[in-house]
């Protein structure tokens, strides 16, 4: 009897341990990181479940009251971390610099500051028989505060705490930015008539825009513009934002719905919120209109010219012709619009065939739906007007694009001067390809050219806005074919596996009937769909036969199940790819613009600017171009001035792409940058990467180098080559460590003379100070980082870039598999088989995770780290922790599965691997270019953590640096220095990686290792807190002689256990020999300590006492 | 017309000079010539010799190009061959490299230039592109990257898997197992270079009226033909073609780097030139990279006079 007892006993004691065992594990998932960053399961799942707003107005469209009221919601009453304007941030600024204030108005009481994090909820109520549709307007004021930066604003937006429809869950709210005036003249001009008039010159300094404005009998002169280097060559102008009040209604941004979003409201209270993600803003109402008021009903095209002929509007005959540059735009959305150069045809104006000059606006910065540029104009005489453009639209064979034109001005717009759109038609202002330029008069699909009804002198504003127009009904159905697809798939590799077996029967029609369904559905969808763009398109280009293809697969794979799913699968895989880019490139509508003509609406095409130059023209053109070609000084590429040969002057070289030279040339040459506050010139040189050594052996290298490798920088240092810029380089005078031992401060006498004094003057003319090297790096870098630039207690160089891995992942499918994002090891190897069931994997670069797991575990890759003498003298890779790292890591190659090859961004995008490691801007950039299709459904987080034998837990990633370095040979130390400082300093490197996604766009995140310009690049606020995240727990691995041959043979070992199944200690314990005996041949070449396999190094004095 | 004039203008005679004097004087007689020799004689120094020359003197040296040298004297050489294992394996790579492809692609080349030389004008040029492609076409050899692909994706992986052959994708660049026998054949299918246009072009010079002679002579057999007419009198371009080959065959390093990274795993299909750029570029020591420079300058320059010798044997 006493048995079965015991065995209950033992029994109940090993469930509740197990239960407990459970419980501990489930909430152990928060226990690790107490502020987590990334999202939840909860979060994730509302994001992804939440209905389309097709679905939602089917559900909801017919449900609008008339003639309700408009119902302000009370701002100044919140719940949340907003301020009142006059006690915030934006107080301070607009203290400090008052003129980009200036149409703020008194508005401190009645406004509401929205920091660039945190969330804001407003509680607002439906009365009783209001419930309807209405939109959602706010008005805001985009300020410039020190937390801004240059990305639009953004906020995550709910209503009662839910997403009410998928494409609401973000909402951006525009800057508009504009080129600053050159120069501005006011003078007296009584009695003159109103007026508003634009000229265009290309002069000697540049190519100018000039608007002469005459009003209330005042004549205003302002001149615009675009610079050139000294070879004629035009340069990026500067954009500023325009810091205005604007009115805001919620809407769509994927430009498959035109007009605003109708939110259906029951009665009784409600709240509003709106979670930071990116940017500061004030808000002074946030108001439900309702859905039947005039802002968004439009007339058709045919009435509003009914209406023309009952007014009694005539063509204005006779009246002038104004002709628009488009690369001058007075306003536009997005500070990445920019005006570019187009030297293919000679009829652009202006062209030049020895320089380029910037003489049209858009191609690849300006095709985004959403993106607007303005231009203002007026007529000389009341009428009728015609517009007419010159542009080039040969972006997708056979495909039109379309224009959203809006207009304000006049009868035009709203009250408040907001562009609108003047009837329906306007949405779909239609540009057909060709390869050739052309110049039509604006119209619609079927040829209807617009008529505008203009008076004269009236100021308008005529926006162009890239929009999907008629093809977004289109282009949506083959998103959703695409998405509904992209299921299937997901469906058929869960089932078979990536590479499925051909002659199994898998009985697809008993298990996934709906799946063959989908498939022969989209295949007739699609193929509808082609029709339709034939149909509209008027042509059966390359682009739109692709929809072709992809239907002919899925039909066969439908219908033919039993051969023809195995055998396509991998075809599948590639066309969905292919799928996924035609939506992308399909919803960018790029063409480049040259000029916008008003022209009277009875003219003819003669008047309107000439599509191509004649033949002769252009072959002259031509052959002039080709000899400039050879006589085009590259070198001084964006220098302004022919420097002085008297003025101090230093040779910066970089090794990188030419926008981002030009944006260095800019920064350094700008009013505030660092010749004028210096007085320091400099040669800015773009080389090809691999010069800097034979320039350094030859004697003809550059002062500083920016971006050099850090294990370069060690290399080179320990050969002499770089200049220790920690004061104590031992080949250095005393009197050049000084420099980096002392603070200097530059005054810029009256004479505009530069003094560099050690002695502190006061604020008066101070321009620059040089910090000695402590203050310099002090807190803006993390330990790792400075450590990979360090040898034997010297620094050499300033880290410029830091990049390290992180774990993106797809918030879509962990939500659909109930899966929390991991936080450990362990938790991800949990998730595994639940990935691996559905043939999914993870994916990590098995060298990278070799070296972040030792630091992990708590090990270090070097023996004795912290004797200055002999730390890097020996390998500490068969130390315990190190041996038990690279176990697990090959565990989980052979063990787990993990793929050792893979192509991370494509299987990501498929679904693949829901999870994987990667350097965080790298594979960020990869994937915003590459995988549009899957914006919005995949974040990324610190790396999983190890929890070590004591309970601590640590997600060290491993550090990258580049470097910014000073070469000896230089000759102006200081001013060598101040350029590094200024160079690395947070401001200059926050400025620069703006600069660089304000012309390249959001795929060009800079990865700045400066921690704190990273607050100020344009991440998100979740991203953001992600990445500093990261950053605490950063490692590297210190470079010391020798370096070169770990990596080599840690792969070495690692490849021996995946391929020949070594055993792991072993395969890691053979090279440990040939690591130790590189490392101390090498050392000794260099005369440091080195150490015999069995030695230890000698005890130092502190250890002794 | 004087004595002395008659004195000059009497042709001087060889044994009356020294042979110094005597070049001297040839030279200013064929001084047009020379002249207009000169351009390329100079580059012909400048980027070729000196920099033997240089690399031979480096070699004796500690250089790391930034620097200034020391003399280490023979102490380069001494580690090389004594203390250097992985030198030893780069050695060994590169004789198997050689001896494979080297003769292989030679003797390829030779025959499949014969064949197509039998075949009408128009589909001869056709045939010559098909095979001179793989080596005009730069770095098209990365199509074999894509075919043995170590992802699951890649072709020769995902074939294989699906016929049952493998169940997880082999590594095959990454593997010190295929490394090698991979290497080679795409070293072999990219070998058909100019040697093998230079056939062509031989093939296409030969005097017919030879083969008629040699055919009233009794030549038997095409072997025969091809033995003592048409190989003996393509000699210049068999010597060419040859020189090529084992330059090319001993300088193979692009491709390996290319296809399996560097190093190679497990210095598996490590050669000369992966030894030599590893310590000239990753370890920056120039002095060392030059003596193993010059072993291969004396590796190859002895192998051309064996070859020289082996086709002076051609026809006889």
């Amino acid at each position: 009897m006493k048995r079965p007892l015991f065995r209950k006993v033992i029994c109940l004691v090993l469930s509740v341990t197990l239960l407990m065992g459970a419980l501990g594990f489930t909430t152990s998932a928060a226990q690790y990181k107490p502020d987590d960053t990334s999202s939840s399961l909860d979060e994730m799942k509302s994001l992804v479940n939440a209905e389309s707003y097709a679905a939602y107005i089917a559900e909801n469209g017919k449900l609008l009251r008339p003639g309700m009221t408009r119902i302000p919601v009370d701002i100044m009453t919140f719940t949340g971390n907003a301020q009142k304007a006059s006690e915030s941030a934006a107080r301070t600024s607009y203290d400090k610099d008052k003129s980009k204030w200036e149409n703020f108005g008194d508005n401190w009481e009645n406004t509401l500051y929205l920091p660039a994090t945190g969330s804001v909820t407003w509680h607002f109520n439906i009365p009783d028989g209001a419930d309807s549709l209405y939109y959602i307007s706010i008005e805001y004021f985009s300020c410039v505060t020190d937390e801004s930066s240059i990305s639009t604003i953004e906020r995550k937006f709910r209503i009662d705490d839910t997403v009410p429809f998928s494409e609401a869950s973000y909402i951006s709210l525009s800057k508009t930015w504009r080129y600053a005036a050159h120069s501005t003249e006011t003078s007296e001009a009584p009695g003159v008539a109103d007026s508003y008039d634009v000229s265009y010159e290309t002069r000697e300094d540049g190519y100018f825009k000039i608007v002469t404005l005459v009003k209330d009998g005042k004549r205003t002169v302002t001149t615009y513009r675009i610079e050139q280097d000294i070879n004629g060559n035009s340069m990026a102008p500067q954009s500023e934002q325009v810091a205005d009040w604007q009115s805001y209604y919620v809407q769509d941004t994927t430009g498959y719905y035109h007009g605003y979003f109708q939110f259906y409201l029951l009665n009784g209270s409600h709240t509003l919120t709106l979670a930071a993600q990116r940017e500061p803003v004030m808000i002074k109402s946030i108001t439900l209109v309702p859905a039947d008021s005039e802002e968004d009903t439009l007339d058709s095209y045919e009435n509003v010219k009914k209406e023309y002929e009952a007014n009694g509007y005539a063509p204005a005959t006779g009246g002038k012709i104004t002709t628009i540059q488009a690369e001058f735009p007075d306003m536009v959305s997005d500070s990445s619009v920019n005006a570019s150069n187009d030297n293919t045809s000679a009829a652009t104006f202006p062209v030049a065939s020895k320089a380029q000059l910037y003489n049209v606006i858009g191609e690849t910065s300006y095709n985004t739906v959403g993106q607007w540029a303005a231009y203002k104009f007026s007529v000389d005489k009341t009428g009728l007007y015609k517009l007419a453009m010159r542009y080039k639209q040969d972006a997708l064979q056979g495909m039109y694009i379309c224009r959203t034109l809006k207009l304000a001005g006049g009868d035009y717009g709203l009250p408040d001067g907001t562009a609108t759109v003047p009837f329906a038609e306007a949405y779909n202002c239609q540009f057909n390809y060709s390869k050739e330029w052309q110049s039509t008069v604006v119209a619609d699909g079927d040829g209807n050219e617009f008529e505008f009804y203009f008076e004269e002198g009236v100021e308008y504003t005529l926006v162009l806005e890239c929009s999907l127009g008629t093809l977004k009904e289109l282009i949506q159905r083959v998103e959703n074919s695409l998405n509904i697809v992209n299921d299937c798939y997901l469906k058929i590799l869960q089932l078979t596996g990536s590479e499925p077996d051909e002659y199994r029967d898998y009985k697809f029609d008993e298990i996934m009937p709906d799946v063959l369904y989908n498939l022969l559905v989209q295949a007739k969808e699609l193929v509808a769909v082609k029709e339709e763009f034939v149909k509209l398109c008027k042509t059966d280009g390359s682009h739109i036969a692709t929809l072709k293809t992809v239907a002919v697969l899925l039909d066969t794979m439908g219908s033919d199940y039993g051969d023809n799913i195995a055998r396509n699968l991998s075809t599948m895989k590639s066309y969905l790819g292919t799928l996924g880019t035609w939506v992308n490139s399909s919803k960018q509508s790029s063409m480049m613009v040259d000029s916008i003509s008003v022209i009277p609406a009875d003219s003819d095409d003669s008047v309107i600017p000439k599509a191509n130059a004649g033949f002769f023209q252009s072959l002259w053109f031509e052959i002039q171009s080709f000899f400039y070609s050879f006589v085009v000084d590259y070198d001084n590429m964006g220098l302004t001035t022919v420097p002085d040969p008297d003025t101090p002057n230093i040779n910066v070289w970089l090794a990188t792409g030419r926008d981002q030279s030009q944006i260095w040339r800019t920064m350094i040459d700008a009013q505030g940058g660092f010749t004028e506050s210096t007085g320091v010139a400099v040669t800015l040189k773009l080389v090809t990467a691999g010069t800097l050594l034979p320039s350094i052996l030859s004697g003809k290298g550059p002062d500083v180098y920016m971006g050099l490798g850090s294990a370069d920088v060690i290399n080179y240092a320990i050969r002499d080559a770089v200049v220790g810029i920690s004061g104590n380089d031992p080949l250095l005078s005393d009197e050049d460590n000084a420099v980096f031992n002392t603070t200097y401060y530059t005054y810029k006498g009256e004479n505009g003379d530069y003094e560099n004094t050690t002695e502190y003057r006061g604020e008066a003319g101070l321009t620059y100070v040089s910090n000695h090297y402590d203050e310099a790096v002090e807190g803006n870098y993390v330990k790792a980082a400075m450590d990979t630039v360090q040898l034997l207690g010297v620094t050499y160089g300033i880290p410029q870039e830091m990049g390290f891995s992180m774990m993106f992942y797809r918030m879509d499918i962990l939500a659909n598999l109930g899966a929390e994002v991991p936080e450990t090891w362990d938790e991800l190897l949990a998730l595994l088989p639940v990935l691996q069931s559905n043939n999914m994997n993870i994916g990590i670069n098995y060298t990278l995770a070799l070296e972040f797991m030792i630091y992990q575990a708590g090990g270090n890759m070097w023996k004795y780290p912290d004797n200055p003498q002999y730390a890097g003298s020996k390998i500490d890779l068969d130390s315990d922790i190190a041996i038990a790292s690279f176990e697990r890591v090959c565990s989980w190659y052979t063990d787990y599965s993990f793929p050792v090859t893979y192509d991370a961004a494509n299987r990501f995008r498929t679904g693949e691997m829901p999870i994987v490691v990667g350097d965080y801007s790298s594979l960020y950039n990869q994937l915003t270019v590459y995988a549009t299709e899957i914006q919005g459904m995949w974040e990324f987080s610190s790396l999983p953590g190890t929890v070590r034998e004591d309970g601590t837990y640590d997600y060290s990633s491993i550090a990258n640096i580049t470097a910014s370095v000073m070469l000896h040979g230089c000759e102006n130390t200081l001013a060598a220095w101040q350029y590094m400082q200024w160079q690395t300093s947070a401001e200059v490197e926050a400025d620069y990686g703006n600069k660089m996604v304000a012309l390249i766009g959001p795929s060009a995140k800079y990865n700045a290792a400066n921690i704190n310009a990273i607050k100020n690049l344009s991440w998100t606020a979740s991203e953001r807190a992600a990445i500093e995240d990261q950053i605490t727990h950063m490692a590297s691995i210190v470079n010391y002689p020798g370096s070169y041959i770990i990596g080599r043979y840690m792969k070495f070992a690692f490849l021996a256990v995946v391929n020949d199944s070594a055993v792991p200690a072993d395969s890691m314990n053979g090279y440990i020999d040939a690591i130790n005996a590189e490392i101390t041949r090498k050392r000794s070449e260099f005369n440091l300590p080195t150490l015999k396999s069995d030695e230890e190094p000698p005890k130092t004095q502190d250890e002794n006492n | 017309m004087s004595k002395v004039n008659a004195e000059a203008k009497r042709p001087v005679a060889r044994s009356e000079m020294s042979k110094l004097a005597w070049t001297w004087k040839e030279m200013k007689r064929n001084k047009v010539a020379y002249f207009m020799l000169a351009p390329f004689f100079l580059l012909f120094i400048i980027f070729t010799i000196l920099p033997v020359i240089l690399s031979m003197f480096l070699s004796l040296t500690d250089f790391n190009m930034l620097q200034m040298p020391n003399m280490v004297w023979f102490d380069n050489f001494t580690r090389l061959f004594l203390e250097d294992e992985i030198f030893l394996i780069a050695c060994k790579n590169t004789l198997i490299f050689a001896a494979i492809t080297g003769p292989v692609s030679y003797m390829l080349s030779l025959l499949i230039a014969w064949f197509i030389n039998e075949l009408p004008p128009k589909i001869r040029s056709v045939v010559t592109l098909i095979f001179y492609a793989p080596s005009i076409s730069g770095q098209v050899y990365l199509i074999w990257k894509t075919l043995f692909s170590s992802d699951a994706y890649g072709w020769v992986n995902a074939t294989m898997m699906k016929l049952g052959l493998i169940s997880s994708p082999i590594l095959w660049f990454e593997d010190a197992d295929y490394v090698m026998p991979l290497c080679i054949v795409v070293a072999l299918w990219t070998s058909l270079g100019t040697a093998f246009l230079s056939f062509i072009a031989g093939f296409q010079t030969i005097d017919r009226s030879l083969y008629e002679a040699a055919a009233v002579d009794g030549i038997k057999n095409r072997w025969q033909e091809l033995w003592y007419i048409t190989l003996p009198t393509m000699k210049p371009q068999l010597m060419f073609g040859a020189v090529l080959s084992i330059t090319s065959s001993f300088g193979f390093g692009a491709i390996v780097t290319a296809l399996c990274g560097f190093p190679s795993v497990d210095y598996a299909a490590h050669t000369i030139m992966h030894h030599l750029d590893d310590y000239g570029g990753s370890r920056y020591e120039v002095g060392y990279a030059s003596a193993i420079a010059v072993v291969l300058f004396v590796i190859m320059f002895s192998c051309n006079i064996i070859i020289k010798k082996a086709l002076a044997k051609v026809g006889t």
